[in-house]
C-alpha cells in the first residue's frame, strides 16, 4: 500500500484511465467526458459545505488501482446471506454471472449488465451523472471507471413482493477502486424490494465508488433495504439518485455499520403530483469509524409527502455525521415532510454532527424537524442497576432499545434478522471494550 | 437486617442527612414520616446507592455488609429493592425483559438457576393477579405512557416478583387514587414476611391506614427525632410535625 502524500489523485487517476480502458473501450468518449467533470471539480476540500464534517484527506492521498475483470471474477465469493433466492452479485464492481442467480428472476423481473446490453444502451442514460453537489463529482468518477453498469427492471405489479439481493462485495488482495453501478428502472405501477448489501474483506484497503440511480414510474413502489458492511480498511462513496413520478413511493430501510470512512448521499425527487419517500436508518460509529449520511428529498411537485427518520449511534473515537435536507420547490404546495435525528453519544471521545435543513419555497406547506444529541439517560441506567442489571447490561439494554425503533421498521425478516445480529454483535464488543 | 449509624449526607454543599440513626430488624416494617424537604429521598437514594450524594460520616450495614460500599446492582442482588418515588419510563426496553434480567441476576447471586420461560411466566401471572394489573403490560415498554398509579403498582410488582429482603418505599403512596392505594397497600401486606424487612418512606399518614407499621420514625432536619408505634402517625397527622421539632430542642 503506497500513501503518496501531497499526490494530487486526480492526476493519478486520470494516468489510470487511460491504462484501464474500463469494459473493452464502450462509451469512451463519454467516460472522458465524465472523467473531465471529475476532474473540473476536484477533490472536495475543507471549504466545501457538503463536506464540512468530513475530510477526504485520508482518501485523497492513498493509491488504488483500478479493478480488473479478471480478477474480480476469480475471487473466492464470501457465502451469500439468506436474502431470497433472486440475487446478483458485483465484485469489485463487476457482475459476477456464476455466484448470481439471474435465470431464475421471476416473471417481469429483468437484470442486465451493461456490458452485455451496450449496443442496445445509450450512453446518456447509463452513465447518466447526477446534478447538484454532494457526491455528484464522485458519480461522475463512477460513470468514467465503472465495470458492468447493472440495470434492473421491474414491471412485476406492486402487490407482488419478489425480493432482489443486490450483493455488491469488495474483495481480494489488492489495494483496489471499484464503482459499482446500478440502474433501477420501475414500470408505472410496478413493485420492487431490492436488499442492497455492501460487504468487503479486511485483506486489503480499498476505495468503492458507488451508484444507484433509480427510475420509479407512476403508482410504482420501490423498498431498498441496504446493509452497509464495507471492509473495516476501506472507504466508500455512493450516491443514491432516486426519481420519482406521480404517486411513486420510495421507502429505505439503511444500516450503515461497516468501513472506515463512508458517506452515502440518499436523494429523492418527487418529481410527480402524490409521490412520497420514507428514509430511515441507523449508524453505528465504533472504533475510529467516520460514517456520514445524507439523506435528502426534493418536493417538486405538490402534494408529495417525505419522512426522514435516522438514528446514529457513536462510540470510542467513532465519528458520525447525519445531514438531512428537505427542499420544497416553488408551486410544490400541500408537500408534508418530517425530518428526524436522534443520536446517541456512547463514549466521551465520540462525536456525531447534526444538521437538519430545510429549505421552503412554496407558502402551503407542512414541513417540520427536529434533532437531539445525548447520552444514556443515567436515570434509566440507575433504574436498570437498581433492580440488579450491570452497567454493561443496562448500557446494552439501553442502546439497543434506542436502536429498535430502527428495527422494528425492517419488515423484511431476513434482513432485519441480518442487521440485528450484527448491530448485537457489535455493541457486545464495544461495551466488552469500555467495561 | 438494617442498621444506620450517625449518618450525614450531603449534596454538593448542602447537608441533608445530619446524624441519622436507625435499626430495622428482620421482619419489621418501619415508616419514615417528614416533611417535604426533611431528607426522606435522600436516605432512599444512598440506601439504593443513587449517584450524586456525598456520604461524609456514618455507616449503613445491611446483613452485616457495608452496604456503601456495594454497587447498585451488588445491592439489588444482595436483595435490596428499591421502589421509586418517580419511576422511570425507559421507551424501548419491555416489562418482562427486565423483570426476567433481574430476577436472573438475582438468582443467579443466590446460586440458584434461571427461571424458564414456563416458570417465569407462572410468577408473574400469580404477581400481575395480586396487583390488579393486566398481561398485555409484559410487552409494553418499562413505565412508558404509564398514568402516575400504574407506575406505582408496576414498582411493586416488581417487588413482588423480585422478593427482596430489605425494601425501601419511597413514597408510594403519592399520586394514587383511593382504589390503588388499596392496590398497592394489600400488595405491600402480602409482602410482610419474618424474614422480609420493609421501610415505607413516606409523607402522609394515609398509606398506613392500610398497612399498619411495626414503628413510625419522625425525620426531620436530617435525623430521626422521634420513633413510636403506629399511633405516632396518627399523632403526626392530627397534630403535624412542629410539635415533634419543639419538643427535640426541649429535649
Amino acid at each position: 500500500m503506497n500513501a503518496r502524500s501531497g499526490a494530487d489523485p486526480v492526476e493519478r487517476w486520470r494516468e489510470a484511465l487511460e491504462r484501464a480502458t474500463p469494459n473493452d473501450g464502450t462509451f469512451s468518449s463519454q467516460r472522458a467526458e465524465a472523467f473531465a467533470r471529475f476532474a473540473r471539480e476536484g477533490f472536495p476540500g475543507a471549504r466545501d459545505e457538503e463536506w464540512k464534517y468530513t475530510s477526504l484527506r485520508r482518501l485523497a492521498v492513498r493509491d488504488f488501482a483500478p479493478a480488473d475483470r479478471e480478477t474480480a471474477l476469480a475471487a473466492t465469493l464470501l457465502p451469500a446471506p439468506p436474502f431470497g433466492p433472486h440475487r446478483a452479485v458485483l465484485v469489485n464492481g463487476y457482475l459476477h454471472t456464476a455466484g448470481s442467480t439471474l435465470d431464475t428472476c421471476p416473471v417481469g423481473l429483468r437484470v442486465r449488465s451493461l456490458a452485455r446490453t451496450a449496443g442496445e444502451a445509450d450512453a446518456s442514460t447509463w452513465l447518466r451523472i447526477p446534478a447538484g453537489g454532494g457526491t455528484a463529482r464522485f458519480a461522475a468518477l463512477n460513470a468514467a471507471f465503472c465495470g458492468d453498469a447493472l440495470l434492473i427492471e421491474a414491471d412485476r405489479p406492486v402487490t407482488t413482493d419478489a425480493v432482489l439481493h443486490l450483493q455488491i462485495d469488495a474483495l481480494g488482495d489488492e489495494a483496489t477502486m471499484s464503482h459499482p453501478r446500478v440502474l433501477v428502472r420501475l414500470a408505472a405501477g410496478a413493485g420492487l424490494r431490492l436488499v442492497v448489501h455492501y460487504r468487503g474483506d479486511d485483506r486489503a484497503e480499498r476505495f468503492v465508488n458507488a451508484v444507484i440511480d433509480v427510475d420509479a414510474g407512476e403508482r410504482s413502489e420501490l423498498q431498498i433495504y441496504r446493509l452497509q458492511e464495507q471492509g473495516a480498511k476501506s472507504f466508500q462513496i455512493e450516491r443514491i439518485e432516486a426519481a420519482l413520478a406521480r404517486e411513486a413511493r420510495l421507502v429505505v430501510r439503511d444500516a450503515s455499520l461497516g468501513g472506515s470512512l463512508a458517506r452515502l448521499d440518499l436523494r429523492a425527487r418527487l418529481a410527480g403530483s402524490g409521490a412520497s419517500a420514507e428514509l430511515t436508518g441507523l449508524f453505528l460509529a465504533d472504533g475510529a469509524r467516520h460514517l456520514d449520511t445524507q439523506p435528502r428529498v426534493e418536493h417538486a411537485a405538490g402534494g408529495t409527502a417525505s419522512v426522514q427518520d435516522y438514528r446514529g449511534i457513536a462510540a470510542g473515537r467513532g465519528r458520525g455525521v447525519i445531514n438531512s435536507k428537505v427542499v420544497v420547490n416553488e408551486g410544490a404546495q400541500k408537500s408534508v415532510s418530517r425530518q428526524t435525528s436522534r443520536n446517541l453519544l456512547l463514549s466521551p471521545g465520540a462525536e456525531i454532527d447534526t444538521k437538519p435543513e430545510l429549505e421552503i419555497r412554496a407558502d402551503d406547506v407542512q414541513c417540520n424537524h427536529g434533532a437531539t444529541t445525548g447520552q444514556l439517560d443515567p436515570a434509566a441506567l440507575f433504574y436498570l442497576r437498581s433492580r440488579g442489571l450491570d452497567e454493561r447490561a443496562a448500557r446494552s439494554a439501553l442502546t439497543r432499545a434506542f436502536a429498535g425503533a430502527v428495527f422494528s421498521r425492517m419488515d423484511l425478516e431476513p434482513f432485519a434478522n441480518a442487521v440485528h445480529a450484527e448491530f448485537d454483535a457489535r455493541l457486545d464488543r464495544l461495551l466488552a471494550e469500555v467495561a | 437486617m438494617l442498621s444506620i449509624r450517625n449518618l450525614h449526607v450531603q449534596v454538593g454543599a448542602r447537608k441533608i442527612l445530619k446524624g441519622l440513626d436507625l435499626e430495622v430488624s428482620t421482619g419489621q416494617m418501619h415508616a419514615i414520616m417528614g416533611p417535604n424537604g426533611s431528607g426522606k429521598s435522600t436516605l432512599a437514594g444512598v440506601l439504593a446507592g443513587r449517584d450524586g450524594y456525598e456520604v461524609t460520616q456514618g455507616s449503613v450495614l445491611y446483613q452485616g455488609q457495608d452496604l456503601l460500599a456495594m454497587s447498585p446492582e451488588d445491592r439489588a442482588r444482595a436483595g435490596v429493592f428499591l421502589a421509586f418515588q418517580y419511576p422511570v419510563e425507559i421507551p424501548g426496553v419491555n416489562n418482562a425483559y427486565l423483570l426476567k434480567a433481574a430476577l436472573n441476576a438475582i438468582r443467579k447471586q443466590r446460586g440458584e438457576p434461571e427461571l424458564d420461560a414456563f416458570e417465569f411466566l407462572g410468577l408473574v401471572r400469580q404477581k400481575l393477579q395480586l396487583m390488579q394489573m393486566d398481561e398485555s403490560l409484559l410487552n409494553r415498554s418499562v413505565n412508558e405512557g404509564f398514568s402516575g398509579g400504574e407506575k406505582k403498582r408496576n414498582e411493586i410488582l416488581q417487588m413482588a416478583v423480585l422478593a427482596p429482603t430489605l425494601a425501601v418505599l419511597d413514597e408510594t403512596d403519592s399520586g394514587l387514587d383511593i382504589d390503588a392505594l388499596r392496590v398497592v397497600a394489600d400488595g405491600v401486606n402480602t409482602m410482610r414476611d419474618p424474614a422480609r424487612s420493609i421501610v415505607l418512606v413516606t409523607h402522609y399518614q394515609r398509606l398506613l391506614t392500610y398497612v399498619v407499621p411495626d414503628v413510625v420514625h419522625v425525620l426531620l432536619e436530617g435525623r430521626i427525632l422521634r420513633s413510636g408505634d403506629a399511633g405516632l402517625a396518627l399523632a403526626l397527622e392530627e397534630r403535624g410535625y412542629d410539635w415533634v421539632r419543639r419538643e427535640a430542642r426541649v429535649a
